[in-house]
C-alpha cells in the first residue's frame, strides 16, 4: 500500500484523488450491473449516458471551482446555484426577447456573475458578515431577481440548429464532449491561480489565518473579496454551459446545485476550515456527483434521493476532515 | 502550621513532543500558603491543571485527605473542595456577576433559577470579603481588576478546602493585591490548604510560608520563606542558565536620531493620549500590569485596530498609518504576543510564511517566483539558525522559539527598522530565549530599533535602553535604565489617573 | 429638542423593558402598517389581520425555535424544508395512512425531534460547523419527505371533514368573522419560552454557551448535553410550526421549503438576536417576525409579488446583520 502511495504518478495526483477515481469507476461498474435489474429494459452501457453525466458535470464543476477559490479563504457561497440560474434567466431573456446578440448575452451572464460575487464579497471582506449568512441572503435576491426580470417566466435559449445557437458547441460539437475539454482547461488555469500566483498564495494563507496575514500588512479584503469575485464569475460561465447543455431555465431554483458543488469541493480535499484546496479534486468530485445523479435516474429512482446522497457525503466529508485536523492538534 | 492535606507524587505528563512534567512532587499544608514558583514555561500550571482535572497525568499519584484521586474534569475537583482561579479569565461577558458565579450551580425554586436568591448571596459573599461589586452588573461592562476579584470569590465560594491561585495579580493595582491578601490571610486562618503562583518575588515573601520551586517541568526543591533569601529562590528557579544583571546604561549614543515619534495617541478605553519618541539603536521597554493598554497601543500604532486620534513621525516625517498594509510600507514590524493566532500561518511553510510581507517582491508579473522566494527564506533560515529539517516544513512542526525566529525572519525579509516585540519570549525555552535575546541586541546594533512589550521584569531591565511604564492606557513613567529599579517601576505601574488608589 | 425626545422616548419603561433596537422595530412595525394602509384601500380591511396571522404563525415558531441555536453561536437551516418534510409526511400518515389528525402530529413532532437530535449531536460531539452541519440534514430531509410520500403533494383535513378539528386550532369561525386564535396560542408559547430563556438552566446556559463555551466547560457544565437541547428546541419548534402550516395552508409540495428558514432567521437577528451568540430575547423574536410577517402580507397589495419579496427579505436580511456586526464591533 505504501509502495503504490509512493509512486511518482499517485503523489503527484494525491493519493485522495487517486482512490476518488477508483470510486468513479466503481460507481460506474455497479450503475452497469444494477440498472437493467432495477430498471428492466434499461442499460447504463451507452455512450449517451456518459454524455448525459458529463452535461451535469460541467456546470456543477464550473460552480465547484468557483466555490472552492471561497472555501479555501475559509467562507461558503450558497448562492452560487441561484446566481448561475439568474444569469442564464436574465441574459437568456435579454437574447430572445430583446434580441441582443448572442457574444453580449454570454458576457452579459458572466457580468451578472460577477455582480453577485461582489455584493458577497463585500459584505463579508469589508463588512465582516459570516459569509454563510450573507450568501444565503444573496441567494434569495438572485432569486427574487431572476423571477421579476423575466416575470415568472421560464426562459428558452434558442435550441441547436437555430440561429444564436452556437453556443451549445462550446458543450459538445457532434459527439466530442467539448465542455470537457473546456472545463479541464479552466481547472488547470484556476490550479495555476491557486498555487502559482500571489492572489492563489494570499487566498489559501487568509484562509489558514486572516488575522496573521492581515498583520503581515497585507490587504486581505482586497484579496478575501477576490475570492468572491471570482466565485461569481466562474457561476457565470457555469449558466453558459447549463443552458447549452439543458437550453431551458426556470426561475425561483437552483439552490440544490449550490450542496453539490460543495459536496464536490468537499469530497476533492478542499478542508471547510480553510486554507487548503484542490482543484484537481473539485473537478473529480464533480464528475463522482455527475455520474451519481444519472445513475440514479437510470435506476428509475427520483432526484430527490440525489439530495439526500448529497447532504450525507458532505456530513462524512466535512467530519473525516474536521476528525484528521483534531487528531494533528 | 498543620498537617497535610494533599500530596502529589512523581507526576508525568507528555504532550506531543514535549515532557511538560517528569517526577513533580507537591505538598499542600492546611492553613499555609504555598508558593508555586518558577519561569514561564516551567510547568506549574500544567501541574495545577493536571491537579484539577483538566489535563490527564501519565504517572504519579495524588493523595488527597488521605486518599489517592484522580479527577476526570474540574467538576469533580471543585465537588471534592480544589478549586482554581485561573490566570485567564473565565468570565461569560453576557451574563450579570451573580450568574457567573453560581453558574452550574443555580439555586433553585422548583424549575426556575431563584436569581433573587443568587443575588442576595453573591452580596452576601461579597460584604464578607470587602469586595464592591454589584453582583447584577454585567460581567464585561466591569474592569479586569473587578472581573477577576469575581473569579476569585467564584472559587471561593465552593466552600473549598485547597484554592490555587495562578497569577491572580496580574491584572490587579497595588490597592487590589492588597485587598487579595486580606482575603488570602482571612481564608489562610480558616484552615484552608492554598497554593499561590507568581512572578514577583516581593509578593512571595509577603504573603507565603513556603516555596517549592519548579525548572523545565521538573522539582527541584521546597524552602521555607521566612529563613530563605530572594536570591536562594532566583538560583533554584534558573538553575544552569546565568541569570545576566540588568542593564546598567543606555546603549543608545545621545544624539541618536529619532526614528519614530508618536503624539497623542489614543484609542478606545485602553490608549489614553500616549507620546514618546523611538531613537536609532534603541530598545524602549514597555512595562506594566496585564489589561494596562500596551497591546492595545502596539497594535493602534501599527494600524491593526482603529485609533481616534494622534500623529505618528517616522524619521521627522508625518505619516498616515490607518492599516498594517500602511505601517509596514513605512517599515514598521509588530510581532505579536500570540504568535499562533497573530504571528504565522501555522499550516503553511516556512518559505511561505517569510515572504508574506513583501510577496509582490518575490513575484514575476503574477506569479511567484519560487527559487528567489526559496533562496532569501534559506538565507534567512542559516543566519537566525532557525533548527528545521528544510524550508518546506510546516511551522506547527516547529518549537516555540523556531517559530518566533520565523516571525523576526519574516519582519526581516520585509525590511523592517522599527520593530514592536511584543512579549517576546511568551511560551518559549529558556536556551531559546537567550537566543532570541542576543539576536535583538545584534538586530539594534545593525541600526535597527526596538519596541519591547514585556510583562516580565527581569526581561524589561535586562533589555532595556530606557523604559516606559503605562497603567490603564496612559503612560505614567519614563525611566533610564541608570536610574531604574523594579519596585520602582511598580509603582509607576500602579499609578492610576488621580492616584485614588495609592492613599 | 432631538436630544430631549429621545430622552423622552427612553424613559417609557415599555420601551426601556425592550432595549433601543426593539424600540426602534415597534416604530417600523407602525410606519410599515401605516405606510401599507395609505397605500393600498384592500389592506385596510380585517382579512388582512387574518391574513398576516397565516404567515405569522409558522414564521414565529420557527424563529422561537431558531432563536435557541443562534444564541449558542450556531444556526439551524434545516428548519424549513424540515417544515414542508414533516407536514407532508404527517398529511401522509393521515391521508393513505387512514389515521387520526392526532397521530399525524405525533409522527411531526417525533420526525421534528429526531432532525432536532442529529443536528445537536454531529455539532456538539463532533464539533461540526453548525451552518454545514444543518445545511446536510436540510438536503437530507428536502429529499427525504418525497421520497417517504413518493412525491406526491399532500393536505391535511379541512375544515368540516373529518379530523377538520385541526384547522381550528388556530382560527375559528364565529358567524361570518374569522377569529385568529392562534395568537393565543402564540403569546402562551413566547411567555413560556421566555421564562425558559431567562428563569431555567436550559436558558441560562444556552446563553453562557453563546458567550464563552470554554468558562462555561471549566466551570464544570455538561456543554455538549445543552448544545444539544438547543437543536432539538430548535427542531420541535419546526414541527410546530409544521403543524401550523398544515393547518393554516390547504397544499403542501414535497422537496419546497428551502428560503422559509430565512425568514425565520432573519426574523430573529431584527429581533436582536445576535449572529455570534449570547444575546437576544423571545419577545424581539416576535417583533422582528412581524416585521417580516407584515413585509409577506404588505407587498402584494402595492403591486409586488413573491418574487419581490425574496429581493427584499434578502435586502432586509443582508441590512439586520450588517446592523447586528457594526453593533457587536462598537461594543467591543
Amino acid at each position: 500500500m505504501n509502495k503504490f502511495k509512493n509512486l511518482p504518478v499517485v503523489r503527484a495526483i494525491g493519493f485522495n484523488r487517486v482512490v476518488l477515481i477508483g470510486v468513479i469507476l466503481l460507481m460506474y461498474l455497479v450503475f452497469a450491473l444494477l440498472t437493467p435489474v432495477l430498471h428492466s429494459g434499461a442499460t447504463f452501457l451507452k455512450y449517451d449516458r456518459i454524455l448525459s453525466a458529463l452535461n451535469y458535470a460541467y456546470f456543477i464543476g464550473f460552480l465547484g471551482l468557483g466555490v472552492t477559490f471561497v472555501i479555501a479563504t475559509g467562507g461558503i457561497d450558497f448562492s452560487i446555484g441561484p446566481v448561475m440560474f439568474t444569469a442564464a434567466l436574465v441574459s437568456g431573456y435579454c437574447l430572445t426577447q430583446y434580441h441582443v446578440p448572442l457574444w453580449l448575452c454570454l458576457i452579459l451572464s458572466i457580468v451578472i456573475g460577477v455582480l453577485f460575487g461582489i455584493i458577497n464579497g463585500y459584505f463579508v471582506a469589508y463588512r465582516f458578515l459570516p459569509s454563510f449568512i450573507t450568501s444565503l441572503a444573496c441567494m434569495q435576491i438572485a432569486k427574487g431577481v431572476g423571477s421579476v426580470f423575466t416575470k415568472t417566466q421560464s426562459v428558452t435559449w434558442p435550441t441547436e440548429g437555430n440561429e444564436n445557437a452556437w453556443f451549445h458547441y462550446l458543450v459538445r460539437w457532434g459527439d466530442v464532449p467539448v465542455g470537457f475539454i473546456l472545463l479541464c482547461l479552466v481547472a488547470a488555469i484556476c490550479a495555476v491561480v491557486l498555487n502559482k500566483t500571489k492572489a492563489g498564495r494570499y487566498i489559501l494563507c487568509i484562509g489558514s489565518n486572516k488575522e496573521a496575514v492581515r498583520l503581515s500588512g497585507v490587504n486581505t479584503k482586497k484579496w478575501e473579496m477576490l475570492a468572491y469575485i471570482i466565485c461569481g464569475l466562474l457561476a457565470g460561465v457555469a449558466a453558459i454551459f447549463y443552458v447549452g447543455a439543458y437550453t431551458t431555465v426556470q426561475p425561483g431554483l437552483g439552490d440544490t446545485f449550490n450542496n453539490e458543488a460543495i459536496a464536490a469541493c468537499v469530497m476533492g480535499g478542499t478542508s471547510m476550515a480553510g486554507g487548503l484546496a484542490s482543484m484537481l479534486g473539485t473537478v473529480i468530485g464533480a464528475l463522482i456527483i455527475a455520474l451519481m445523479q444519472e445513475g440514479i435516474l437510470a435506476m428509475g429512482f427520483t432526484i430527490s434521493y440525489q439530495y439526500v446522497i448529497t447532504g450525507i457525503i458532505v456530513l462524512i466529508a466535512v467530519t473525516a476532515d474536521t476528525l484528521s485536523r483534531k487528531r494533528k492538534n | 502550621m498543620g498537617d497535610v492535606i494533599l500530596t502529589m507524587k512523581g507526576i508525568d505528563k507528555r504532550f506531543p513532543g514535549v515532557q511538560a512534567l517528569s517526577g513533580v512532587n507537591l505538598e499542600i499544608r492546611k492553613g499555609e500558603v504555598l508558593a508555586l514558583m518558577g519561569e514561564n514555561g516551567a510547568g506549574k500550571s500544567t501541574l495545577m491543571k493536571v491537579l484539577t482535572g483538566i489535563y490527564k497525568k501519565d504517572a504519579g499519584t495524588i493523595t488527597y485527605e488521605g486518599r489517592e484521586v484522580e479527577y476526570n474534569n474540574p467538576r469533580e475537583a471543585q465537588e471534592d473542595g480544589i478549586v482554581i482561579v485561573h490566570q485567564e479569565l473565565n468570565m461569560m461577558g453576557h451574563l450579570t456577576v451573580a450568574q457567573n458565579i453560581f453558574i452550574g450551580r443555580e439555586p433553585k425554586n422548583g424549575f426556575l433559577i431563584d436569581d433573587a436568591k443568587m443575588n442576595s448571596d453573591t452580596r452576601k459573599l461579597f460584604q464578607q470579603l470587602n469586595i464592591d461589586i454589584n453582583p447584577k452588573e454585567t460581567m464585561s461592562k466591569l474592569t479586569v481588576g473587578k472581573q477577576q476579584m469575581c473569579e476569585i470569590a467564584k472559587a471561593i465560594s465552593h466552600k473549598a478546602k485547597v484554592i490555587i491561585f495562578d497569577e491572580p495579580s496580574a491584572a490587579l493595582t497595588e490597592s487590589e493585591i492588597e485587598q487579595l491578601f486580606k482575603i488570602i490571610r482571612n481564608l489562610r486562618d480558616q484552615q484552608l490548604g492554598i497554593v499561590y503562583i507568581s512572578h514577583r518575588m516581593d509578593e512571595i515573601k509577603k504573603i507565603t510560608d513556603r516555596v517549592t520551586v519548579m525548572r523545565d517541568g521538573c522539582y527541584v526543591g521546597t524552602l521555607i520563606t521566612k529563613d530563605c533569601t530572594k536570591d536562594d529562590i532566583i538560583n533554584m528557579m534558573v538553575g544552569r542558565v546565568i541569570y545576566e544583571t540588568p542593564k546598567t546604561e543606555s546603549h543608545v549614543p545621545p544624539d541618536a536620531p529619532v526614528v519614530l515619534k508618536v503624539e497623542h495617541l489614543n484609542a478606545g478605553r485602553m490608549v489614553q493620549d500616549v507620546s514618546f519618541e523611538l531613537h536609532k539603536g534603541e530598545i524602549l521597554g514597555f512595562s506594566g500590569l496585564m489589561g494596562a493598554g500596551r497591546t492595545e497601543m502596539a497594535r493602534a500604532l501599527f494600524g491593526a485596530d482603529p485609533k481616534d486620534s494622534g500623529d505618528i513621525y517616522i524619521k521627522g516625517e508625518k505619516v498616515e498609518i490607518h492599516t498594517p498594509e500602511d505601517a509596514v510600507r513605512h517599515g514598521i514590524g509588530y510581532l505579536s504576543e500570540d504568535r499562533k493566532r497573530f504571528g504565522i500561518v501555522l499550516k503553511k511553510s516556512i518559505t511561505e510564511n517569510a515572504t508574506l510581507t513583501c510577496l509582490p517582491r518575490y513575484c514575476k508579473g503574477v506569479f511567484i517566483d519560487k527559487n528567489k522566494e526559496k533562496q532569501v527564506t534559506k538565507q534567512y533560515v542559516d543566519t537566525l539558525r532557525i533548527k528545521t529539517p528544510g524550508i518546506d516544513q510546516l511551522v506547527m512542526n516547529l518549537s516555540g522559539g523556531n517559530q518566533q525566529k520565523v516571525v523576526i525572519e519574516k519582519w526581516l525579509i520585509g525590511d523592517s527598522d522599527i520593530l514592536i516585540f511584543d512579549e517576546p519570549t511568551r511560551g518559549i525555552d529558556v536556551g531559546a530565549k537567550q537566543e532570541i535575546y542576543e539576536l535583538m541586541n545584534r538586530l539594534v546594533d545593525e541600526g535597527k530599533s526596538i519596541i519591547m512589550i514585556s510583562s516580565e521584569m527581569a526581561e524589561i531591565t535586562r533589555m532595556s535602553d530606557r523604559i516606559i511604564v503605562m497603567c490603564e492606557g496612559r503612560i505614567t513613567g519614563e525611566l533610564d535604565i541608570k536610574e531604574t529599579s523594579q519596585e520602582q517601576i511598580m509603582h509607576y505601574a500602579t499609578l492610576r489617573a488621580g492616584g485614588s488608589d495609592n492613599e | 429638542m432631538n436630544e430631549k425626545r429621545k430622552s423622552g422616548l427612553a424613559a417609557n419603561p415599555f420601551l426601556k423593558s425592550l432595549g433601543t433596537q426593539q424600540a426602534i422595530i415597534v416604530g417600523v412595525i407602525i410606519v410599515l402598517f401605516i405606510f401599507f394602509s395609505l397605500a393600498s384601500v384592500s389592506f385596510r380591511k380585517y382579512t388582512t389581520v387574518v391574513t398576516l396571522c397565516n404567515y405569522m404563525y409558522y414564521i414565529l415558531l420557527m424563529a422561537i425555535g431558531v432563536t435557541f441555536p443562534l444564541l449558542t453561536g450556531g444556526v439551524d437551516l434545516s428548519i424549513g424544508t424540515g417544515l414542508i418534510c414533516y407536514a407532508i409526511v404527517g398529511s401522509y400518515v393521515i391521508s393513505n395512512g387512514h389515521m387520526p389528525v392526532g397521530v399525524g402530529m405525533l409522527v411531526v413532532m417525533i420526525m421534528s425531534l429526531i432532525i432536532g437530535f442529529i443536528n445537536g449531536i454531529i455539532i456538539a460531539k463532533l464539533d461540526l460547523p453548525p451552518f454545514i452541519t444543518t445545511l446536510c440534514t436540510m438536503m437530507i430531509v428536502r429529499g427525504l419527505g418525497s421520497i417517504l410520500t413518493g412525491g406526491l403533494s399532500g393536505v391535511w383535513p379541512m375544515a368540516g371533514s373529518a379530523g377538520g378539528w385541526c384547522r381550528s386550532i388556530f382560527k375559528i369561525t364565529v358567524g361570518k368573522t374569522i377569529i385568529p386564535i392562534g395568537i393565543i396560542w402564540m403569546l402562551i408559547l413566547i411567555a413560556i419560552m421566555s421564562i425558559i430563556l431567562r428563569k431555567t438552566k436550559i436558558g441560562r446556559y444556552i446563553l453562557a454557551i453563546g458567550s464563552n463555551k470554554e468558562a462555561l466547560r471549566l466551570s464544570g457544565v455538561n456543554v455538549v448535553k445543552w448544545q444539544v437541547i438547543a437543536y432539538i428546541i430548535s427542531g420541535f419548534f419546526a414541527g410546530l410550526a409544521a403543524i401550523a402550516y398544515a393547518c393554516t395552508f390547504s397544499n403542501i409540495t414535497p422537496g419546497t421549503g428551502a428560503g422559509l428558514e430565512l425568514d425565520a432567521i432573519g426574523g430573529a437577528i431584527i429581533g436582536g438576536t445576535s449572529m455570534t451568540g449570547g444575546s437576544g430575547s423571545i419577545v424581539g423574536t416576535l417583533l422582528g417576525v412581524l416585521v417580516i410577517s407584515l413585509l409577506k402580507t404588505g407587498l402584494p397589495y402595492i403591486g409586488l409579488q413573491a418574487n419581490w419579496q425574496q429581493i427584499i427579505t434578502g435586502l432586509v436580511l443582508l441590512a439586520a446583520i450588517t446592523a447586528d456586526m457594526a453593533k457587536r464591533k462598537k461594543a467591543a
